[in-house]
């Protein structure tokens, strides 16, 4: 596909839902297929449409091949079944070209040693479908051939030799995917697919309704891709697989397997291997790729069970308890191959055997049910197939990283421990790796002494460009704290291209992150599933496996110690040579020294890996006046990268030894681009200064000192890892995480391929420019130079260093400006903001405007309009104070714009008028990850409602609240408890991929119809799809926020580089939503440290609709970016708790108003200027805009802007902005008839009944209804179980999401994910079908993510609950039977009664509320995570009391014997009882208790976390 | 990072000085020593700003690294300070002494509340780097063959000659007086900076090897065409010594100075060159300084010293505003508010809005001065507020001596500028571009001569950056 401005296809992205139906007996039946569609169609939600609102973005289906309709329906004879191929064929749609393919697929079939038997032309309904569809539809085709001597497993690696051959032919022809694609060639199995919704599919397919049709099973998929552009190969299933998820790692996995490729060698293949390699095609799918290379690794002779085991491996931590064969099997594999990382649901099927798999994460939901028939039917939602309750055996979910197989062959199930059982002892593994795993004596023990050269240390920090900064703000807080620095009040400093000091190369890198599509991963509550260990050296052969493949160095960290890499050099290790190549470059070559630097080092490197070297040190130690090191990091991806493209990539290990590597993000970006171990020697040497200069404390020894920076970089380079949602270093190896921004197209190319870089910029030249100049600047002799470094000026503002947009000047005059009311001052402000020729750092501030036709300055659209567009962003009541955060509101009220509530939750009283007339109430409420205080009231009191995806400080991240700023105040409206911490996990836990969003969004509509649903986004590449998936959520506005932005506190490395300027994602954004005709349907806001009226004009050429101002709002109230929020020291009282200080807040209303109106009168006069009368007009015209030459210096002179310049609606004439929202589709909402059912519970309070059936598809049930309740009554709601309401049936996601006070809803059947979601006061109970024989405790009845975000009223739950269970619980009380992983995390109170089994991490985060869990095999503890709570038993009267009562309860509401059973029994029971109690919280609770004694007021304390 | 609460924790503690009575009775430095201690917890309250004003165009004109130095220290790395200090400042002993710290009213913390001492700890810093010998000599390494003449020896000639020294360059200062300081040396009371703290910078100095000739007045004693002949550069560094005159009635009267006139004649006398009979005495008499400045204090204060009956220090402009709160009302801007200085509080009358009228007395000596009261109008359009006289305000004092401290205009204009023909600027002083040179190339000036009068720390900046600029010249 061509890459027509900033749109990159390589980001699109796509969830869904998928499910199959198997008889186990292997019984081949019409139904099943019936069955098959009837799933499809009941997971219609979880796909999307486009914007034609008919064209479908995939649906398909894989059955076994129906060999009897096949021969009804061909003229030839065909051989008995299973003894001949089927190939199903989508080629070009002109009958010429498809004849011309045709003809060579019977050629290549006869080359091949085939006979061919005929075509059969598939017969197929164009009208059912979307424009889009029909347009790009291909002709569809199914050939019938043979091999005769084949049959069984050799004839199905036969037709995989031949599809092979043929998709190698199609590319020899220059023909691409589109044009002939197979989607199945099989002597088993077939799939029909297509661009359709899942109703779309039948009428499509007539085959379908033929009752010869017959399968014994049918695996089906449903797409919903975040773009439409028109691609019928990429709906699934493919050949062996449908996935649900993403794989965040494909680009090192690509790499990976590309580097081996022409290195395969495999017996089953023999000759043929020549035939098969390539096996990836790069322009494919994630999940097509991911299906090519397991297709690869079945057919080289493994099952196809074992190769997910090793694409897909579970967890095997030291923390998980599991048997040690199988750990074994996980660690030997993990030598051979890396994982596949990403939230992934994967069904799979050979047409034998048909199974689900999931990640370790278990991040996407497949619930399964098993018949007393014979029938297993298993999908991402409960409820898909009608089932007579009598005739369930089990109701189960997969739990993260397990596998259910079905083998029709053998007519039985195969569970997790059998297939693992099996496969872990196929062959001696453990043995194996005992023998040829290499564990350095000495390596990872206590550091030795580091040799350390003082008289030239300060000489070669310069030559490696250390700053103070570094030492003092990166280094010594790592080593003092173990941990990575903090700061706040985002990043302003120039952007590296931008920037006229030399600049390391790792500065023109951003990280990526997930966003919507996958979620990130919390790395230390969720740390077990993480790893770093990997295994280095030469990799052997894929499709065999020997002893030798774990003939490798295991490192259960990538970072070395000074004396580690002594070691490996020293190191004699039989089939393990160790070597070492210089990393430098001769300094007085003249121009052009670099490059050539680089070239000998990757000759050198490709000699040693010839030679047999498993491991080669890449070294800069001996940089000396002639010699300079080569960047690290160009290094490194450059010698990566030859290596790969000689095939030799996975021969060798490559290890840095680099005194230029010193912070978290120099360590990720090594990884990411090839390395596999590193060794910052400078760092350990500066410890020596530090410690002299008394950074350190004294007491501190070095190789504490060094162990603790250790651990700092190895916990950043988790959160790096996690915030992309990839939880081991082995998968993030290699994979360029990476959008590089600066950087021209040649040296991408060149350096990093495979990495975007969108406009262009510096070249090897620069660089070596850089390096030169740093060089002779340490290396000059003169004494005075040598002995200071500079002071850096990155992170704080230093006069004469780098540049940041907010000077002093800056500051002061907008601060006298808005105090005075005086617009002359303000336009000095903003002359000096946008002064580019002194102060150039941002892409903006490249860019000019187009002279127009001015247009007198009363014909422009008036100032109060455009005001109505300025919005202030979001930020939580927490971190700034209620002084600040009111003030904001007022203001902002009084212009009639909106504030932003931001993640905290809001006190109720602020929804009262105040006396002057004033309102505190914020017009936009956030709902953030950890849902403070979001309840049905809170939503029903707003204008809008904005989900934070990300945010610009901190992108991919969680945060917490340190205990000492939750004051009483802050913890009243985020339900918790003084003092005590809270957490916002890194992903929202109902958010994992697209359509869950989608979810999201139609809770949040049912709740407050009238509000509008805005998606808030940190710009990076790929974000422009993702913005289109939201704009097919239906979501009324996407907020694209600047990576630069931020208020908060945040790590400084993902401050200054996660994510990228909002310029190129608002400009992706647009051309990306015009091009997929979506523009029109959502509004675009934009935010990131804008400043002025020239901001926001850019912002609008560039397509947006709407401006937020964080930073500058802030310094308007008295911020003067001390940049110390996260300590709680703020002296003007905006970012702090204190009281003493908050006392020194001097901001008011008036200052802000004035701001805002400055703001648009400055943006009035530019567009009567430019000769636009109204801002629509504006929106979206990038053809005004051009490229200032004017304040061009060496480094902008590469920069492009076609990209960000780019029209797409050149020809045709799309909208550019918004003219109208889409209403959700109520089809399948129960509420409407709830709401008139009970009119008279919401008139008049009376007491009313209901009972209705409920389905899989019926969604957010509840949620309506309780908006309608909050809006009449407030938080209080109605008095309890004024509404009841009874359902049976399945019910749909989101069942009872923020159910107010007054409502009951009970269950006679079971629910699907998000049940109880954001629990608002309302009654939940549960329970299985009457008729139902299976026991409920031991059977899951409900799905993931329960009472996620709950903040009060109660749940019953008879049975057992899937993962992540009462997730940020801060109210509600529930009783379950039985959970998954994850329970009660992030848990700040309510209580939490578990009266059976917990899956693993339980509790984790949990630093409120109380659980009990009935532990009746003493091994709870192993499975709770002990870092916030303790264990206790049950002794005081209070509890056991509490306990007693709600079991009770439990039994009356829900029937259940077995909780009647414990009831009974309940003096020998109660001992088995354990109470679970966050540490923090007792401390908290006994505080309250005393300081209520003594009724004095909370005092913030001033405790110092970061010091 | 200084301590995180340390401006919550710690109240601003100044300089502690001696009384009244003590110090008058003598012309020595007055402030006591603050212990190390005590200046840690000082250093304390800096926060380290995101953005630190005190380094801005509103702070230091030198962008001393305050919150670096700050830091260091609060941590008792008094080296590592002093290596800091020394990165921007030539001679924070001076400016530790004399400067009027913008840097502290444009202090983060003075937005509302006292500033962090920044002078008082700059002058801790560099008095114990000179106390453990850390403060030596950078001779340096290799010579660049070239020459450079400076002069005048004010903090300007200085900075610029040290610099210029530094990279390589052989430096001659010229000085017409007969010690090196200029200003610091003549212009300075010995009470606020002790004469021996410039001879113990000139050590350091003359050891790296640039060759100070006195009492040379160039243009007179050495032909400036000679000089330039001599030097590869040449930088005048002369500051702006041409005062501002009274012309009324009476001027010509005896016993009416100019302030610069009496307070180079008592640092004569305090430094013993002269003798009693010499001094410009104030013993016993009614004084009169006109002009509300800091020179005007200085000779408020030395007035005190030598004796005076009794002192008047009247301004023409009006009263200030009074503030009494610790911070800074106008922040970060300096305030343009009431200040008393040491030697206010040793004894003087001050009044504002005071217009001198005439002089007038007998035998061709000052007896009487007449004067009255103003008004200042800012209604009026002008940017300048309007002055108009208080009708029947008129009044009259006896007075023995009048001097005359209302400020210079611009450089001397002497044989030296006009022998190189060197252009002025509309102010008189001398023209130069953005890299300090002059209309005669390879002619550079810096500090008061090129910009008027102004700060002490300007003019060390001035010479600095004129160094950089005239290495730039001479190594192209």
């Amino acid at each position: 596909m061509n890459k027509p401005g900033l749109y990159e296809p390589s980001f699109e992205h796509d969830a869904c839902g998928i499910g199959f139906v198997v008889n186990i007996n292997g019984q081949k039946s019409h139904q099943i297929i019936e069955e098959g569609i009837q799933i499809l169609c009941n997971l219609e939600h979880r796909g999307a449409i486009g914007s034609d609102h008919k064209t479908g973005d995939g649906a398909g289906m894989m059955v076994q091949i129906p060999h009897s309709f096949f021969t009804k329906k061909v003229e030839f004879t065909l051989p008995p079944a299973g003894q001949y191929g089927v190939g199903f064929f989508f080629l070009p749609g002109d009958d010429s070209t498809s004849y011309e393919a045709r003809k060579l697929v019977q050629s290549v079939i006869v080359r091949e040693g085939g006979a061919f038997l005929g075509w059969r032309e598939v017969p197929n309904n164009p009208e059912s479908l979307g424009q889009i569809a029909r347009d790009s539809r291909p002709s569809l085709w199914q050939a019938f051939l043979k091999f005769p001597l084949l049959k069984n497993r050799a004839l199905e690696r036969k037709l995989y030799i031949l599809r092979r051959c043929l998709e190698k032919e199609a590319i020899a022809r220059g023909w691409g995917m589109d044009d002939f694609y197979i989607p199945s060639l099989s002597s088993r199995i077939i799939i029909y697919k297509g661009m359709f919704v899942s109703t779309q599919f039948i009428s499509f397919y007539p085959d379908m309704k033929d009752t010869d049709f017959i399968s014994a099973l049918a695996l089906v998929h449903q797409r919903y891709s975040t773009n439409t552009f028109p691609s019928w190969p990429l709906a699934q299933p493919f050949r062996y697989l449908a996935h649900n998820g993403e794989i965040n790692t494909l680009r090192g996995n690509i790499n990976k397997m590309v580097a081996r490729d022409p290195k395969l060698t495999s017996s089953v293949f023999g000759n043929e291997i020549s035939k098969v390699i390539p096996v990836i095609n790069p322009e494919a799918s994630d999940s097509s790729i991911m299906d090519t290379v397991l297709e690869l690794l079945h057919m080289g002779g493994r099952s196809l069970e074992h190769s997910l085991m090793m694409m897909v491996p579970e967890p095997f931590g030291p923390k998980y308890h599991m048997s040690e064969d199988k750990r074994a099997f996980y660690e030997y594999h993990s030598a051979i191959m890396d994982p596949w990382d990403g939230p992934a649901a994967l069904l799979f099927s050979d047409g034998i055997k048909i199974g689900g798999s999931l990640d370790r994460n278990g991040l996407r939901p497949a619930r399964y049910v098993i018949t007393k028939s014979g029938k297993v039917i298993m999908a991402s939602e409960v409820g898909v197939l009608d089932i007579d309750p009598q005739d369930i055996r089990e109701k189960g979910r997969l739990a993260p990283g397990k596998m259910l197989i079905v083998d029709t062959g053998l007519k039985r199930i195969i569970r997790d421990n059998e297939i693992k059982a099996k496969i872990t002892r196929w062959k001696p593994y453990r043995r194996w790796l005992e023998d040829n795993r290499i564990e350095l004596k000495g390596l990872f023990q206590v550091p030795g002494p580091v040799e350390y050269d003082p008289n030239t240390l300060l000489t070669r920090l310069k030559a490696f460009g250390y700053s103070l900064e570094d030492l003092k703000l990166i280094i010594t807080p790592m080593v003092r704290n173990s941990q990575e620095p903090i700061g706040s009040m985002g990043n302003d400093a120039a952007l590296a291209v931008l920037s006229e000091k030399p600049q390391l190369l790792y500065n023109y890198f951003r990280q990526l992150f997930a966003q919507v599509t996958n979620p990130p991963i919390d790395p230390y509550r969720e740390n077990l599933v993480m790893s770093l260990m990997s295994f280095v050296g030469r990799q052997h052969n894929l499709l065999d496996e020997k002893p030798v493949h774990c003939r490798q160095l295991k490192l259960y960290y990538p970072i070395l110690t000074n004396d580690d890499i002594k070691r490996l050099k020293s190191a004699k290790l039989k089939g393990f040579k160790v070597g070492s190549v210089p990393m430098l470059f001769k300094t007085e070559e003249g121009r052009g020294s670099l490059t050539s630097g680089l070239e000998q080092l990757c000759l050198a490197v490709e000699k040693k890996v010839d030679e047999g070297y498993s491991m080669v040190i890449l070294s800069d130690r001996g940089i000396t006046r002639e010699w300079a090191a080569i960047p690290a990091l160009l290094a490194t991806s450059t010698v990566h990268h030859h290596l790969v493209d000689r095939g030799k990539r996975h021969l060798t290990a490559l290890v840095i030894e680099s005194g230029e590597v010193r912070e978290v993000h120099h360590f990720a970006l090594l990884l990411s681009y090839g390395a596999s171990g590193i060794n910052p020697y400078l760092v350990f040497e500066s410890l020596f200064e530090l410690r002299n200069r008394g950074y350190l404390d004294r007491h501190l020894s070095l190789p504490s000192a060094q162990m603790h920076y250790i651990n700092a970089i190895n916990r950043g380079l988790l959160k790096v890892m996690s915030k992309m949602g990839i939880s081991t270093l082995r998968s993030y190896r290699q994979a360029q995480t990476y959008e590089a921004i600066g950087l021209s197209a040649s040296f991408i190319e060149k350096y990093f391929p495979g990495t975007t870089s969108r406009i262009g910029g510096v070249g090897i030249d620069v660089f070596e420019e850089e390096v030169l100049h740093r060089h002779f600047a340490a290396f000059n002799n003169e004494p005075y130079h040598l002995k200071r470094l500079d002071s850096g000026g990155f992170y704080a503002y230093r006069q004469k260093s780098l540049k940041h947009l907010f000077t002093p000047e800056a500051i002061t005059l907008l601060q006298q400006a808005v105090r005075d009311n005086n617009y002359l001052l303000f336009k000095k402000y903003t002359a000096e903001i946008n002064n580019v020729n002194e102060n150039l750092c941002t892409l903006r501030g490249l860019l000019k405007f187009k002279k127009g036709n001015p247009v007198p300055i009363e014909e422009v659209e008036a100032e109060g309009h455009i005001i109505q567009r300025l919005v202030t962003s979001a930020m939580s009541f927490g971190s700034i104070s209620k002084e600040a955060h009111e003030t904001l509101a007022i203001a902002m009220n009084r212009l009639g714009c909106k504030s932003n509530s931001g993640e905290g939750g809001e006190d109720e009283e602020r929804y009262q008028l105040l006396a002057n007339g004033d309102s505190a109430k914020s017009k936009i409420k956030q709902i953030a990850s950890a849902r403070f205080g979001v309840t049905s009231n809170y939503i029903v009191n707003s204008e809008e409602l904005q989900i934070k995806m990300a945010q610009g400080a901190k992108p991919g991240e969680g945060g917490q609240l340190p205990g000492f700023k939750v004051n009483e105040i802050i913890a009243k409206v985020r339900n918790a408890t003084p003092g005590v911490m809270l957490i916002s996990p890194p992903p929202h836990h109902d958010i994992y991929s697209i359509e869950d969003l989608s979810q999201l969004i139609y809770d949040l509509k049912n709740v407050n119809p009238e509000a509008r649903i805005s998606v808030k986004l940190v710009s990076e590449v790929g974000v422009g799809t993702v913005a289109a998936g939201v704009a097919k959520a239906k979501a009324d506005m996407v907020l694209i926020s600047g990576s630069d932005g931020g208020t908060g506190a945040a790590p400084l490395s993902s401050i200054k580089h996660a994510g990228s300027s909002w310029e190129i994602g608002l400009a992706e954004t647009q051309q990306v939503l015009v091009m997929n005709k979506l523009r029109g349907h959502i509004r675009i806001q934009v935010d990131g440290q804008i400043k002025t009226g020239r901001d926001v004009v850019i912002g609008a050429l560039l397509g947006a609709e709407e401006f937020g101002f964080g930073t500058s709002a802030l310094v308007v109230l008295g911020c003067v970016m001390m940049r110390k929020c996260h300590l709680n020291t703020c002296p003007v009282g905006i970012a702090t708790q204190n009281p003493q200080l908050r006392s020194r807040f001097r901001g008011k209303p008036d200052y802000v108003v004035n701001f805002m109106r400055f703001i648009a009168r400055e943006v009035r006069e530019i567009m009567a200027e430019l000769g636009f009368r109204s801002f629509n007009e504006m929106v979206g015209r990038v053809d005004r805009l051009e490229v200032n030459r004017a304040v061009q210096h060496y480094k902008t002179r590469g920069i492009d802007f076609s990209g960000i310049l780019y029209q797409p609606d050149k020809q045709e004439n799309l909208p550019r902005y918004c003219t109208e929202t889409p209403s959700p589709d109520l089809t399948n909402d129960l509420d409407l008839r709830l709401i008139k059912d009970a009119a008279s519970s919401l008139e008049k309070q009376k007491k009313t009944s209901i009972r209705m059936t409920i389905k899989n598809f019926n969604r957010s049930v509840g949620a309506r209804l309780s908006g309608e309740v909050s809006k009449r009554y407030g938080s209080a709601g109605l008095p309890a179980d004024t509404i009841k309401v009874k359902f049976e049936g399945s019910a749909g996601q989101s069942f009872g999401a923020f159910l107010a006070p007054g409502i009951t809803f009970e269950v006679e059947g079971d629910a699907n994910d998000y049940f109880g979601k954001g629990l608002s006061g309302g009654k939940l109970i549960i329970y299985p079908p009457d008729r139902s024989t299976f026991l409920p405790h031991k059977n899951i009845i409900t799905g993931n993510v329960n009472l996620f975000g709950a903040t009060g009223g109660e749940a019953f739950i008879h049975g057992m609950a899937g993962e992540r269970f009462c997730v940020r619980n801060s109210g509600a009380i529930a009783v379950v039977e039985g959970v998954g992983d994850h329970g009660c995390e992030y848990m700040t109170d309510g209580r939490v009664i578990v009266l059976g089994k917990t899956g693993i991490n339980f509790a984790a985060g949990m630093s409120g509320g109380i659980a009990y869990v009935l532990d009746e095999d003493l091994l709870f503890d192993t499975r709770c995570n002990l870092e916030m709570v303790d264990i206790e038993p049950l002794s005081e009267k209070e509890d056991i009391d509490f306990l007693f009562a709600y079991i009770k309860k439990h039994v009356d509401f829900t029937g259940s014997s077995y909780a009647q059973r414990i009831v009974d029994k309940w003096e020998d029971m109660l001992p088995y009882f354990v109470k679970i109690m966050p540490v923090e919280y007792r401390r908290a609770l006994e505080r309250i208790q005393q300081q209520e004694s003594k009724e004095s007021e909370w005092v913030g304390m001033t405790e110092e976390i970061y010091t | 990072m200084g301590k995180i609460t340390g401006f919550l924790d710690y109240k601003r503690q100044d300089f502690k000085i001696q009384g009244v009575t003590q110090r008058i009775s003598h012309y020595h430095e007055f402030a006591v020593p603050i212990g190390e201690t005590d200046i840690a917890i000082q250093a304390a309250r800096c926060m380290d700003c995101g953005i630190p004003f005190c380094q801005s165009t509103f702070g230091c004109p030198l962008w001393n690294l305050i919150p670096e130095w700050n830091d260091l220290a609060y941590r008792g790395q008094w080296r590592e300070a002093y290596e800091r200090l020394e990165i921007t400042n030539n001679f924070p002993e001076f400016t530790g002494r004399l400067c009027p710290a913008p840097c502290e009213s444009a202090c983060t913390l003075s937005i509302n509340d006292a500033p962090v001492t920044i002078k008082q700890i700059e002058l801790a810093i560099i008095e114990k780097a000179f106390q453990e010998g850390w403060v030596v000599p950078y001779p340096p390494q290799k010579s660049t063959g070239k020459s450079v003449a400076v002069i005048g020896s004010g903090p300007a000639g200085l900075a610029a000659a040290q610099q210029l020294r530094r990279l390589g360059h052989q430096v001659t200062v010229f000085e017409k007086s007969p010690k090196i300081g200029g200003l610091l040396r003549y212009g300075i009371p010995d009470f606020k900076l002790e004469k021996r703290v410039i001879d113990r910078r000139l050590e350091q100095l003359i050891s790296e090897g640039i060759v100070f000739k006195t009492e040379v007045m160039i243009g007179e004693d050495i032909s400036a065409h000679y000089l330039k002949k001599s030097f590869d550069s040449i930088l005048i560094a002369t500051g702006a010594g041409h005062p501002r005159d009274l012309q009324i009635p009476g001027r010509n009267l005896k016993g009416i100075y100019f302030a610069q006139e009496f307070l180079t004649n008592s640092n004569l006398f305090v430094d013993g060159m002269i003798d009693g009979n010499q001094l410009i005495s104030c013993q016993d008499k009614t004084v009169l300084v006109i002009g509300g400045g800091d020179t005007g204090s200085d000779c408020v204060g030395t007035a005190n010293r030598q004796g005076a009956r009794r002192v008047f220090q009247f301004e023409i402009l009006p009263k200030p505003e009074e503030w009494k709160y610790k911070w800074n009302p106008y922040w970060p801007n300096r305030p343009d508010i009431l200040r008393t200085s040491t030697s206010h509080q040793e004894g003087c009358e001050r009044e504002w809005s005071v217009m001198t009228k005439s002089f007038s007395g007998r035998h061709g000596k000052i007896e009487k001065a007449s004067f009255s009261r103003v008004r200042w109008d800012r209604s009026g359009k002008s940017l300048q507020p309007d002055m108009q006289e208080i009708p029947d305000s008129d009044f009259e004092l006896n007075i023995d001596m009048v001097l005359l401290a209302t400020g210079f205009v611009h450089l001397v204009h002497n044989r030296l500028i006009k022998d190189l023909r060197l252009q002025f600027d509309d102010k008189k002083n001398l023209r130069v571009d953005e890299h300090f040179m002059t209309s005669v190339p390879g002619v550079f000036a810096a500090g008061d001569a090129a910009k008027g009068p102004s700060l002490i720390v300007k003019a060390i900046y001035a010479g600095r950056e004129a160094a950089k600029s005239i290495h730039n010249y001479l190594m192209c």
